[in-house]
């Protein structure tokens, strides 16, 4: 599958630096010489990636990163320029991390197609961490056919009975995907996904046990999410629901719009919770392969 | 099967067997010196070898004689990006605001890929991450910067890379659910234990062939 790239430098220089990223056979690349046409170009087609200059006609290279990092944080960014880092004029974008390749190093061009195509493999830029076994647990994940499996009201139920049980506002059941999370049922809420970025979840599936977090707003991993402020999250717990080979797939949660905190009790019974969602899914995955396995033969 | 030397970073003085290339370790700890003398072990560049230290609370200077005192001549052989002190010398980056994690970011891209120009192989170390989480507003930042710009070049290049975690600072964030998460995310995690005056433990996960526990002199 071909992948684009979008190229953003001077009329002289642009071509160079596309031929370079066109050598690589997955690679397609649409040019743009100044930030205006890099946003229309941001706009209307689904970009991978962004190669920039610093200094252009209209603005700057990081006037281009921003404009991505805005509808697309997750998206690889790199300066690709002869201009010393110390020299870029940062003040305005402090947390903007991108990748800064120096244009005047002897094999420059190389090292970008290079470069590009690493980050864009393994999504280089995402302000999360992932398990150093992520691939495979992508492949546990991808092994259940939740789009197949009618497991919706079964955790319609349990979302119900967590939230009850508890007395949270919103209780869910999330699955993590590589870049965002898919919620199978929710209760209290009509949340359908979330940027991986932007969930608690992808820090919690990291945890062994429970991860709790009393406050959002004195944590400074969610501090600053404006997603989680606008869905009024205050309060989290999640527990893993964990495959029979080991790997964390998604997460039983619970959300409350005020600070609140779980009891070591509480906590056992969420994971209990976790185990029983794990279990639905694991028991409607072996009955739906059974079935197609009858009808095959 | 043995693995060439070419493949491995030797651990000086520390009791470990060498580390395969490629190897990110996250190095937490709540006693600083202990942490810093671990570090350093670590990270100080052999003769074959090029180091890159971003050091948050100490100059420049400091940091280069620290690197010399685990080895002698790594300071010739490093680079340091320096939070702290002025850059008066050519293998010093002094980096004004810790919290434009954009420029740290850049520069450190930058002299990694000037530090394999003259050598493929190299270390880099962060001491300490903890400090950087503790400057920014949003620690999903410094998540970007480690995998953009640290576990990046170990995945690309010929690399070992150390960060530094003191587990007694105050960064605005569950320190136990940071590094729970981070430990996941890097290939080995040790923890240093001060044990005594001149000793310390370190707890080991990770590491094929070395022991879960090792004392070492401080």
């Amino acid at each position: 599958m071909s992948r684009k790239i979008l190229c953003v430098d001077t009329d002289d220089r642009v071509g160079a630096v596309a031929d370079a990223l066109d050598s690589e056979e997955t690679m397609t690349t649409v040019q743009a010489t100044t930030v205006e046409e890099a946003r229309t170009a941001l706009d209307e087609q689904a970009i991978v990636c962004v190669v920039t200059e610093y200094e252009l006609a209209d603005g700057s290279g990081l006037d281009v990163v921003r404009a991505i990092r805005e509808t697309a944080p997750q998206t690889p960014c790199i300066l690709f320029t002869d201009v010393p880092p110390n020299e870029v004029e940062t003040d305005s974008f402090e947390e903007v991390i991108i990748e800064y390749v120096n244009r005047d190093l002897p094999d420059a061009h190389d090292r970008l197609a290079f470069i590009a195509d690493d980050v864009i493999n393994h999504s280089a830029q995402v302000g999360f961490l992932k398990p150093d076994d992520e691939q495979e647990r992508l492949d546990a994940l991808s092994r259940y056919d939740v789009d197949e499996l009618p497991v919706q009201e079964s955790f319609e139920r349990l979302t119900d009975l967590i939230a009850s049980h508890f007395d949270a506002a919103i209780s869910f059941i999330g699955l993590l995907e590589e870049d965002e999370e898919n919620f199978l049922a929710c209760h209290g809420g009509d949340w359908d996904s979330l940027t991986r970025e932007n969930t608690i979840c992808t820090h919690s599936m990291l945890q062994e046990d429970v991860m709790v977090v009393e406050d959002i707003r004195e944590d400074k991993r969610f501090s600053q999410n404006q997603q989680l402020e606008n869905l009024g999250i205050v309060s989290y717990a999640g527990a893993n629901m964990t495959t029979p080979d080991g790997h964390v797939i998604g997460q039983v949660c619970l959300i409350d719009h005020e600070v609140r905190s779980y009891s070591d009790a509480q906590r056992h019974e969420l994971e209990q919770f976790a185990e029983t969602a794990m279990e639905i899914l694991q028991l409607r995955q072996s009955l739906l392969e059974s079935r197609s396995l009858e009808v095959a033969q | 099967m043995s693995i060439s030397s070419e493949e491995t970073f030797a651990t000086g003085s520390l009791p470990l067997d060498p580390i395969q290339k490629g190897t990110s370790i996250l190095l937490t700890g709540e006693d600083a010196d202990a942490l810093e003398s671990v570090f350093y072990k670590l990270s100080a560049p052999q003769a074959d070898e090029r180091g890159v230290i971003v050091s948050t609370d100490e100059s420049g200077r400091s940091t280069l004689r620290s690197l010399d005192r685990v080895s002698r001549g790594s300071k010739s052989r490093s680079s340091v990006l320096a939070a702290a002190g002025s850059g008066r010398d050519d293998s010093v980056e002094t980096i004004s605001d810790l919290s434009d994690l954009t420029m740290l970011g850049m520069t450190l891209s930058s002299v990694l890929a000037e530090s394999q120009q003259l050598e493929p192989r190299f270390r880099c170390g962060i001491y300490l991450c903890s400090t950087i989480c503790s400057e920014v507003d949003d620690v999903r930042s410094v998540y970007r910067l480690l995998n953009s710009n640290f576990l990046s070049e170990l995945r690309r290049g010929d690399g070992l890379g150390v960060c530094a975690i003191d587990t007694s600072a105050d960064i605005g964030a569950n320190m136990q659910s940071i590094v729970a998460g981070m430990k996941t995310s890097f290939k080995v995690h040790i923890d240093v234990e001060k044990t005594g005056s001149r000793e310390a433990t370190l707890s080991i996960s990770g590491l094929a062939d070395s022991d879960d526990s090792v004392t070492v002199a401080l």
